[in-house]
């Protein structure tokens, strides 16, 4: 899953203090070559995760894996970078903060730790940053093309499909594709119209409502809006043919998939966990396999790279 | 004096116009300096056209930093008083970077603080021009005296 690493320079590197710019920019191209995440948290070294290794640049810009060695992030570098992000307006993400990321032009997600501030457990404000993970968005395309091909049945009608996977073994990346894949159609499957419910902003990577990564033509995205409700807001308003939707787990969850399903509209979801097993020891999830609603389960590993198939599970209602 | 003391007024008013474009409509801070300048008039809203400037230019300054470039830029064509413009920069240091209760609250303090200079200021200005008016009619005795 290798990706232009124009997209790191001209996306990723602007947003960062004068420091980690020069650093960031300096550091040879090709170490952005499956870069997932840029890590800062102060006082400790500047950590960009590449595939399953870790490494770090250090304050004369050589590029190691001794991430002992590697740049300590300052506070004033969290804070240009908070900055950066906000557009000098934190007052105007507030909704995003209390989620706990931000999500910027191109879709990637930058989340936030620091002081968290709660009232009447619900988290209320983030302050005094401390650490940020700076997520990139990928995009690769045709990567779920095998997928498409199997959760589709011989008439083109789409199966309600479950995607097991552990994280970072590119399920969202999978999901986003499948969407655009469904929304456009091919000679033998006619395109669908597709709502992507995207609570946590992941899938479409919108960025004030319009979606920066691309999920098709025919694809509408309810951005940031919780999945239970949005299920149910699509099919009343939206009409859609396939809703696809991440991380299913909760009674709401569950209960407005069979609403979907009930009412003709395809579902594709995904959940985290290693193996169905795992997924059976969960009594809701477990409940949901067991009612039939979903005719295909996807599970996903990194054996050979991000978005592996290890095993797809057929359950005939 | 005169135009100092219009200067903080025209500038208080500009402030309360920002705080509302960030408060109600959560417009990001280079847009709402932009607006800002609009509403505003000259010389002060040079003040608000070189921030949003600075801020557009994402050349990674902070709203605060941005603020202080351009109120040093601008101040040499304004009445204002150094001890004015060090007090809107202190007042401003979180400007942009925390939630809408805090910028509230930001936008008091800096409220309450140039509504004293102003009001230092019209004093001053009354005093002087107390001071003028008894000059005169001092001179003009003494030319009467003179003249007897």
């Amino acid at each position: 899953m290798e990706f232009s690493n124009s997209i790191v320079t001209r996306e990723v590197i602007p947003y960062f203090s004068p420091v980690i710019k020069s650093l960031l920019s300096n550091a040879p191209s090709s170490l952005f070559n499956n870069l997932e995440e840029i890590r800062l948290r102060i006082n400790n070294p500047l950590i960009l995760k590449v595939g399953e290794d870790d490494f770090t640049i250090t304050k004369n810009g050589e590029v190691t894996r001794d991430v002992n060695r590697g740049y300590l992030v300052t506070s004033e570098d969290i804070y240009r970078l908070i900055a950066s992000i906000s557009d000098n307006s934190l007052y105007a993400f507030s909704e995003e903060i209390r989620r706990g990321f931000i999500t910027v032009p191109g879709g990637h997600r930058v989340g936030l730790a620091g002081q968290v501030l709660v009232e009447n457990y619900d988290v209320k404000n983030i302050t005094n940053f401390s650490g940020i993970c700076f997520r990139i968005a990928k995009e690769v395309r045709d990567c779920s093309l095998t997928l498409y091909k199997k959760i589709c049945n011989k008439e083109g009608q789409v199966n309600n499909t479950l995607i097991i996977s552990p994280p970072r073994c590119g399920k969202t990346t999978i999901l986003r594709d499948l969407a655009r894949l469904l929304a456009t159609g091919n000679r033998a499957i006619n395109p669908k119209n597709v709502v992507v419910v995207d609570e946590r902003s992941e899938l479409a990577g919108s960025y004030i409502g319009v979606p920066q990564l691309d999920v098709g033509i025919r694809t509408d995205v309810l951005d940031a809006c919780p999945k239970a409700l949005g299920m149910i807001m699509a099919i009343r308003s939206l009409s859609p043919q396939v809703i696809i939707t991440d991380e299913i787990g909760s009674l709401a969850d569950i209960e407005a998939i069979n609403e979907c399903i009930n009412a003709g509209v395809a579902v594709i979801g995904s959940v985290h966990a290693l193996n169905l097993e795992e997924v059976r020891a969960r009594p809701l999830l477990a409940k949901l396999i067991n009612s039939k609603a979903f005719k295909l389960g996807i599970i996903l590993s990194r054996k050979n790279g991000p978005g592996t198939i290890e095993d797809i599970v057929r359950w005939e209602g | 004096m005169v135009k100092r003391v219009s200067q903080l007024r025209k500038l208080r008013w500009a402030l309360s116009f920002l705080e509302k474009e960030m408060s109600y409509n959560y417009t990001p801070l280079s847009s709402a300096m932009y607006k800002t300048y609009q509403f505003t008039p000259a010389p002060i809203n040079k003040i608000f056209q070189e921030c949003s400037q600075y801020l557009t230019e994402k050349s990674g300054v902070t709203g605060n930093e941005a603020l202080t470039k351009a109120l040093r830029k601008v101040a040499p064509s304004l009445e204002l008083y150094p001890e004015d413009i060090d007090l809107i920069l202190a007042s401003s240091n979180q400007l942009g970077m925390s939630d809408i209760y805090e910028q509230k609250k930001l936008f008091n303090l800096l409220q309450e603080n140039l509504k004293i200079q102003e009001e230092k200021a019209q004093n001053d200005l009354n005093s002087n021009q107390k001071l003028w008016s008894y000059g005169g009619f001092i001179l003009g005795s003494i030319i009467v005296i003179l003249l007897i």
